[in-house]
């Protein structure tokens, strides 16, 4: 069972990863345009989401479902900011400010967090659920946004921001392996917190009798998750270079 | 052009679009004048003829042969409407009226004898035995020269090159002496019987010049809206030129998307004619440059809203 419990560190590279990108995303929203700003909040809020793991009081339950509800959060803020961008490469119609932007994330953001505050503290069981709503969220609305980009990209292709946006659909085909290898673990029941759950109340679990898949899968979340951090963090820096 | 003897200037190239021809008829009616006022305009010549007040005679020479009367004063009102005309006025005896009046109305008694082959001085005995009022004309191809006679006696001599009347016959016997000169002899009614008519009171000149100011202003209305219909289309040409290398240049440095671009916020702020207006192109750069921030680099930005605004100041 140490193959399931290996994983820590490259979680915690993971985070740094999304440190870079959050950093950078969040850079991007303050000096670029409305549209912009949906986009690089949903990455930042990645990271927001990601930082659980570093935090000294990473054991709370109801903290760790916040950050979970802040995951999904971030994949519809960002949906919501490539909807957006498509509507205006289609119609060139740009409007909106960034203080409701930010105001309206907080609000829903804030709303999460009065949400779990006001219900039963989340057990282990709970927690899992959440976090798979997170994952299914993120695995639909990758598939959702990496359409919208394709349909962006030959809308404005030709433009110096067309490529920038190839590599947003790159990031996005990385966040589609990472989440979509998490859920398949969670759906499976070989995720390593159902795992833990089964051996302390002594249920048998079928993760041995799928060790490779289990592995693979385990690899593909692992190492998709860090390659999502550094393209979304170099995406930005791309972008930046496109955009100055 | 009608070549005639000035007698005293009263006025001299007045521009005829300053005055009212009714006003003006008027008061030299009130004011008993004699004389002659004469028009030049780019393309004819007019004269009007009065005797004590009476206008007797009106003339306009023009390109397609002359006119009289109603139709001369109507062309008139016409010619001075179009403008570039001039207008002077003479006074003059009342005799010299009637031989000018000879000049340009009279009955042709003789018409182009050759001097040579006439007897002159029998002529002359003849005109002095019928009392001829009116004008002798003798000329060459190159010179005229003028003798006007009342009741057979000569009045004066004008040639041409020559302001006014001259009591001297040299020129006139040179002219005459000149090989292949003619002679015309023209005659009218004496001065009392001219008197009789007045076109005055037989033309309303006031409505005259009212249809023909109607006429005119309708006719430079039609023109105006013509020249505006004109200008329009060529304008609007050159709009749609504009636009479209103004959607070239997007093109090049945002992409095809861009030609929506520009489209969307011509559209937004009623269509290609903005560009005419100031404030307007400052707002439709001010959006392209917006929605551009989405799409490229601000300096690609700077040099494409750069390049759009000398294609507008250079178009418009």
């Amino acid at each position: 069972m140490d193959f399931l419990h290996s994983t820590s560190m490259i979680s915690q590279i993971q985070v740094i990863c999304w440190l870079l990108a959050g950093l950078l995303s969040f850079y991007f929203s303050v000096g670029n345009a409305r549209v912009w700003t949906s986009i690089s909040m949903g990455f930042f809020l990645i990271f927001v989401s990601q930082m659980y793991l570093l935090a000294p009081w990473a054991d709370y339950p109801q903290l760790e479902a916040i950050h979970y509800i802040i995951g999904t959060v971030s994949i519809m803020v960002m949906t919501h900011g490539f909807l957006e961008y498509y509507v205006f490469s289609r119609t060139m119609e740009v409007g909106g400010s960034k203080p409701v932007v930010y105001f309206s994330i907080l609000g829903i953001i804030a709303g999460s967090v009065v949400f779990v505050l006001i219900n039963p503290t989340p057990t282990y069981v709970i927690l899992r659920h959440i976090k798979m709503i997170e994952n299914s969220t993120w695995v639909f609305l990758c598939i959702v946004n990496i359409e919208l980009i394709r349909k962006i990209y030959l809308q404005i292709k030709g433009s110096a921001m067309a490529n920038g946006f190839i590599a947003f659909g790159i990031v996005f085909l990385f966040i589609f392996l990472w989440k979509g290898a998490d859920l398949y673990l969670q759906v499976y029941g070989w995720d390593s917190d159902w795992q833990v759950f089964l051996t302390n109340v002594g249920v048998p679990t079928t993760a041995e009798a799928f060790r490779m898949r289990v592995g693979f899968s385990r690899a593909v979340s692992d190492f998709a998750g860090i390659l999502s951090g550094l393209s979304a963090g170099g995406s930005f820096i791309y972008l930046y270079r496109l955009l100055r | 052009m009608f070549l005639l003897p000035k007698g005293t200037p009263l006025h001299e190239d007045v521009p005829a679009a300053k005055i009212l021809l009714p006003d003006m008829l008027a008061k030299l009616k009130q004011g008993g004048f004699t004389g002659y006022v004469r028009f030049v305009f780019p393309a004819a010549s007019s004269v009007l003829f009065f005797e004590s007040g009476k206008l007797i005679s009106a003339k306009l020479d023009q390109g397609n042969g002359g006119l009289s009367g109603l139709e001369a004063i109507a062309g008139m009102c016409t010619h001075i409407f179009t403008g570039g005309g001039s207008l002077s006025v003479y006074r003059l005896s009342r005799d010299l009226v009637m031989g000018l009046h000879a000049l340009l109305h009279g009955e042709m008694l003789y018409r182009a004898q050759e001097l040579k082959l006439i007897d002159v001085k029998g002529l002359l005995e003849k005109l002095k035995v019928q009392q001829l009022n009116g004008c002798l004309r003798i000329y060459t191809e190159n010179r005229t020269a003028l003798i006007f006679y009342k009741e057979g006696s000569p009045l004066g001599f004008f040639h041409d090159g020559a302001e006014d009347i001259e009591t001297s016959a040299s020129e006139s016997q040179k002219i005459a002496g000149l090989p292949g000169a003619k002679i015309d002899v023209l005659s009218t009614k004496p001065a009392d019987e001219l008197m009789m008519y007045d076109l005055l009171e037989m033309v309303n000149v006031g409505k005259l010049w009212e249809s023909s100011q109607a006429r005119f202003n309708a006719e430079r209305e039609k023109l105006r809206k013509e020249a505006e219909e004109r200008e329009n289309k060529q304008r609007d040409l050159i709009l749609l030129e504009l636009e479209d290398d103004l959607k070239e240049i997007a093109v090049a440095y945002l992409g095809k998307v861009a030609r929506n671009l520009v489209d969307k916020e011509l559209t937004d702020r009623g269509g290609r004619s903005c560009l005419m207006s100031e404030s307007k192109t400052t707002e439709f750069l001010g959006g392209i440059e917006k929605a551009a921030k989405l799409l490229t680099s601000a300096s690609k930005i700077k040099e494409m809203i750069d390049t759009m605004r000398s294609e507008i100041a250079g178009r418009i």
